[in-house]
């Protein structure tokens, strides 16, 4: 069963890849049924993981610690249910969204890889498959960013997305080896087993080497520059790999790894803090945006900030919660952007929409509940999961991080709202006929424009992607509500007592009691939502008040304008990696390759040798092969050798 | 002192049985040569040499499980010997579907023979146990490879071969002189005799030197690997990739044996200390002259390099686990390695090698199969899992922190992060799609059943040994 659970996206994605002419429509009912069972499978499984350790299924298995299967625990089971079952509801909406695309059969079966990329990895119950599902949810990515590759950007962030990832596998690698080297073993029960009698120093250099791994997965500063970019790929694959799947790997390699951390403080202050910074930078970066993917990007970026830091600090619940609750409400901001986008006929900045609340009341709807589940209003999922991340930070004993993470949700509220306003409120600003606006993306008439989607001809039934929407919204709304429940009630609320905690007692069974905060639960919630009641109504002055809306194109453009430059310039987040790391890292590889390689330096010379005759040619090739460089390398090395062996021979 | 000149008796025979097959075999072949029609030369030269290969490959494996000594000590049967003759072996098996690059057409008959005798020299010096056995297995594997570099037309083909010449001789010359002190100190040729400590530690510590250091030249380790990218940049393409693991095998067999078995117990750990260093210096300076390349044979190069370093750390501090994990990942080398070349060789047309790093741009939608089998090599060579080349380093990172060589593990790790972007780059390259451009049109291509054939043998065996790592356990005890 497990295995058919990991499998059967794979085999849907071969399916696809090698019948994709012949099955033209069917591709993405293929694509999306494959997963769907697979989701399926999981709740039949979901059973068998609330007793004992969860489901596990061996494959391969020798001495020397190596060991090869499957393990479906309450971990894993969870992200299991998010990646079929949001990815599969996004890949019922791809069916609408790319129905006019040419190389609609290449898309999904990229898609479908994605998923069984990202099964692979959280379903390994060893780090060498949490190793091959990170590198191919890395690859996976890659072309799915790039899948509009006639669009130059999209090749440039498709590019960005690769090199970081290969960061990042280097860092899970590095980790790995460490881990091995220490422990002999790969799989995640042997080095747990052993995590606390290590060296400490060995467990913060391998935690070191995961989080850079984590970092470059999920978006943490300094590695976070790829996610903004990577709205270059299509809508859905955003909302996949944004809500579903890649994003929250870290999130999972943390939280998996929470033995590790238990051990080293000082890999859970970093990773607490770069989440915490993760967030606020997000956040802030969000409010400059004109761009609704990359609002909802950065948000994404803040938002995992925020995972990051709860799971960083040990606040592990809370953190699941947060990645639990954030899945829904954001593959339902993506997926009503994605209505929007096409409705607009690929129109994505927001300056361009405004009053399209009338115009498209679903999508507004849709945003509507994304926005107040993201900014944490009070009743819906992600109030109860933010404030758990914001106090669980306080309740482990980072009072610093809890003071971001506050102020990072007012300005959350803010520049959500902003979002919403601007696009649904006040009167439209765009210059798409408003003929073809006021009604649904279903019935919109073929129009022959020059999208860069490559769209071709009439757009599918427009309850195919507004079913999986609405399907999304109720979560959206509703997930938050695991926290409450527990031996003492129904009603008691949040902490070790609760269902939820209950649920993941198996793996984080042996993490220390929070310490007692000097805040209580009831005045930091009043507090946070203070915070974001002033977001939004600051948002709501900027944007949305009357006398905002009646002259918005000139106010937005003067922001526009007007907007501090290192905020328009992402803080300078690209120039500066270029600068610290690119530049010099190829100006010492060419200067090392240039010692080691003396040819790259003689090559001038020899081109020039083979004017000579061939006996001259031949020698002459052969002399200026052989050049200084060589002679001198080689005469270096034998050099050393005799000195050491002649002074061993001669001490003894 | 043992009696050089002797009657050969039953184990002498016995023990070069798989030497012997390899030896007669070109006679055979070039006389094929001459009887065969024109038109079958070049197949009939290319299975007689596969079947002869074949064959020493199975006579060979008669002998696992009865180590015994031959020569009077010159020779080493056992599972030991077993182990390097067959990776000698399976190099030169796998780059026979690459040798349509070999020359002309009449020289292919040729140039088989020599490659088997240059098979021949490898295999007996898997086996060797005496300086001269060992010398002359050097000699017998180098002269041969002398001839086939130059078997090209390109000019550079015969640079090479020059430069391959010249060089080599230096090395060997540094070996002989460090034979000639070792002998000096311990009065015999025998590795055995040398472990006994007896004699001046002085000429013994100086001819050690300077036999490690021929060695370390015949394996390309940094320093001592400026040769190596010239060369392999300029020989045929099959004659690379016999180079990249025949000669490698010899000279580890060589190299593994002496560490364990020659050197005096007291003084082994120290004594090896430099070839550890310069195992440390290849990882990082292969890895980083990889960086830099636009060649894929010098690439490769690069790549063999770091990866023999790999295989020499992994006999740091001479631990019995260590030798086994060096012949695993000496044997996953030889597969992940030929495979690389195999898909070098595919996408080789008549007149030029497909060797220039531009020909990989796009390689993942003008040929799908091509470039993932490439992918996968070269994950191995990165060592990224699911691969043998993941599995072996894992190994041998265990080994060494085992041995107490924590720093050489340090560098081991170092080493790969680098490779990563050299091989990722690659990578990247074969499934990037340059903007705006249609597919090309897929040039007329003949069917390569054979090369394909070489490369999924690689591509299976690089797969499973990422999950069976079978290192052989009882080939300790046949060292010495």
């Amino acid at each position: 069963m497990i295995f058919a659970l990991w499998l059967l996206p794979f085999a849907g994605a071969l399916a696809i890849w090698a019948f994709g002419p012949q099955l033209k429509r069917l591709a993405g009912a293929l694509g999306a049924a494959t997963v769907l069972t697979s989701f399926a499978i999981a709740l039949a499984l979901a059973g068998q993981t609330f007793t004992g350790r969860g489901v596990k299924a061996p494959l391969v298995s020798w001495a020397q610690g190596f060991s090869f299967g499957l393990l479906l625990d309450p971990l894993s089971l969870l992200w299991v249910f998010v990646i079929t079952g949001v990815g599969g509801l996004i890949h019922v909406y791809s069916i609408g969204y790319m129905s006019g695309d040419r190389a609609f059969a290449r898309f999904f079966a990229y898609m479908n890889f994605f998923v069984f990329a990202m099964l692979t990895l959280v379903l390994s119950d060893n780090f060498v498959g949490l190793l091959v599902g990170w590198g191919l949810v890395g690859l996976a990515s890659y072309f799915l960013i790039g899948f509009w590759f006639f669009k130059p950007s999209a090749v440039a962030a498709a590019r960005k997305a690769f090199v970081i990832n290969v960061v990042g596998d280097i860092g899970l690698m590095f980790g790995i080896f460490v881990l091995f080297a220490a422990t002999h073993t790969t799989t995640y029960a042997g080095v747990f087993a052993k995590a606390g009698s290590l060296a400490p120093l060995t467990v913060t250099l391998a935690c070191f080497g995961l989080f850079v791994a984590c970092a470059a997965k999920s978006a943490q500063l300094p590695l976070h520059t790829w996610l903004p970019d990577a709205m270059e790929g299509p809508t859905p694959v955003s909302a996949l790999i944004h809500a579903a799947t890649m994003v929250t790997a870290g999130v999972y390699l943390i939280a998996r790894c929470a033995p590790l951390w238990d051990v080293s403080p000082e890999a859970r202050a970093l990773v607490g803090t770069i989440g915490a910074l993760t967030a606020l930078t997000g956040a802030v970066l969000g409010c400059v945006q004109w761009d609704i993917k990359r609002i909802l990007a950065y948000s994404t970026m803040s938002q995992i900030g925020y995972m990051i830091m709860g799971v960083g600090v040990g606040a592990y619940q809370a953190g699941i919660l947060h990645f639990y609750t954030h899945a829904f409400f954001k593959a339902t901001l993506f997926l009503g952007a994605g209505i929007l986008i096409h409705a607009l006929h690929d129109e994505q900045d927001v300056r361009k929409m405004g009053g399209l609340a009338r115009r498209q009341p679903f999508a507004f709807w849709a945003m509507t509940v994304g926005t107040l589940a993201i900014i944490g209003f009070p009743g819906l999922s992600g109030f109860f999961s933010k404030d758990a991340v914001i106090y669980g930070t306080l309740e482990h004993g980072y009072p610093l991080l809890y003071a971001i993470g506050m102020v990072t949700a007012g300005i959350t509220a803010y520049y959500m709202c902003r979002m919403l306003f601007v696009t649904f409120f006040g009167s439209y600003r765009g210059d798409v006929p408003s003929a073809q606006l006021g009604v649904a993306a279903s019935t919109n008439p073929p129009v022959a424009h020059e999208a860069p989607s490559g769209h071709e001809g009439a757009h599918a039934p427009a309850w195919l992607m507004q079913v999986p929407v609405a399907l999304l919204m109720i979560p959206s709304v509703i997930a938050g509500y695991v926290w409450f429940g527990s031996r003492d009630g129904p009603l008691a609320y949040g902490g070790p007592g609760s269902l939820w905690f209950g649920y993941f007692t198996t793996n984080f069974a042996t993490r220390a009691e929070a310490v007692q905060a000097a805040v209580p639960e009831w005045l930091s919630t009043v507090l946070v939502l203070a915070l974001v009641g002033i977001g939004a109504f600051v948002a709501y002055r900027r944007y949305a008040a009357s006398a905002a809306s009646a002259n918005a194109v000139e106010r937005l453009r003067a922001e526009s304008l007007t907007a501090w430059r290192p905020l328009t310039r992402a803080l300078y987040f690209d120039d500066a990696i270029e600068l610290v790391f690119v530049r010099p890292a190829s100006a010492i590889g060419a200067a090392f390759a240039r010692v080691v390689d003396p040819q790259v330096l003689d090559g001038a010379v020899r081109d020039v040798a083979w004017l000579a005759g061939w006996l001259g040619r031949e020698m002459r090739a052969l002399q200026t092969g052989l050049v200084r460089g060589y002679a001198l390398v080689v005469v270096l090395g034998v050099a050393g050798f005799l000195v050491y062996f002649a002074w061993f021979g001669t001490v003894r | 002192m043992p009696t050089l000149i002797a009657p050969f008796g039953n184990a002498d025979w016995l023990a070069l049985a798989p030497v012997l097959v390899v030896a007669v075999a070109p006679l055979v072949v070039l006389l094929a040569d001459l009887l065969v029609p024109r038109a079958l030369r070049r197949t009939s030269a290319l299975a007689l040499t596969a079947l002869a290969l074949i064959v020493a490959g199975i006579v060979s494996l008669q002998g696992w499980g009865h180590p015994f000594s031959a020569f009077g000590g010159g020779f080493q049967a056992g599972g030991f010997t077993i182990v390097f003759q067959e990776v000698a072996l399976l190099g030169a098996l796998l780059s026979l579907p690459l040798a349509g690059r070999l020359g002309r057409d009449d020289q292919t008959g040729g140039g088989l023979a020599l490659l088997l005798w240059s098979t021949c020299g490898a295999l007996l010096m898997a086996g060797a146990s005496n300086l001269l056995t060992i010398f002359l297995g050097l000699e017998l594997l180098s002269l041969a490879l002398y001839c086939l570099c130059a078997l090209a037309a390109a000019p550079s083909a015969r640079e090479a071969a020059l430069k391959y010449l010249i060089l080599s001789s230096t090395a060997s010359g540094f070996m002989l002189y460090g034979m000639a002190l070792l002998f000096g100190a311990t009065g015999s040729a025998q590795l055995a005799a040398l472990a006994t400590g007896s004699g001046s530690h002085v000429l013994l510590a100086l001819g050690s030197g300077l036999f490690l250091v021929g060695f370390a030249f015949k394996l390309s380790l940094v320093p001592f690997h400026v040769w190596t990218p010239d060369v392999y940049e300029g020989a045929p393409l099959p004659i690379t990739a016999f180079m990249s693991v025949v000669t490698k095998a010899g000279a580890l067999a060589v190299l593994a044996r002496f560490a364990y078995a020659a050197l005096p117990q007291a003084d082994a750990q120290a004594l090896l200390i430099p070839i550890w260093v310069i195992a440390a210096l290849s990882m990082i300076g292969g890895n980083v002259g990889a960086l830099a390349q636009t060649d894929m044979k010098r690439l490769l190069a690069y790549s063999g390099i770091a990866q023999v370093g790999y295989v020499v750390a992994a006999l740091a501090g001479t631990t019995p686990l260590g030798l086994r994990y060096a012949m695993f990942y000496l044997v996953a080398y030889a597969f992940m390695n030929l495979g690389a070349f195999g898909i070098v060789g595919l996408l080789s047309r008549d007149h030029e090698e497909g060797s220039r790093l531009t020909a990989y741009a796009g390689l993942g939608h003008r040929r799908p199969f091509a470039a993932a089998a490439m992918t996968f090599f070269l994950l191995a060579l990165a060592g990224l899992p699911p691969t043998a080349g993941f599995t072996g380093k894992l190994l041998i990172l265990a080994s060494s922190v085992d041995a107490g060589y924590g720093w050489l593990a340090g560098v081991l790790i170092a080493g790969t992060a680098i490779s990563i972007y050299v091989y990722a780059k690659i990578i990247y390259a074969m499934y990037a799609r340059r903007t705006g451009t249609a597919p090309e049109a897929q040039a007329a291509r003949r069917p390569e059943p054979l090369r394909w054939l070489g490369v999924g043998i690689c591509a299976v065996a690089v797969f499973v040994m990422a999950f069976y790592p079978l290192a052989p356990s009882d080939v300790l005890p046949q060292v010495k």
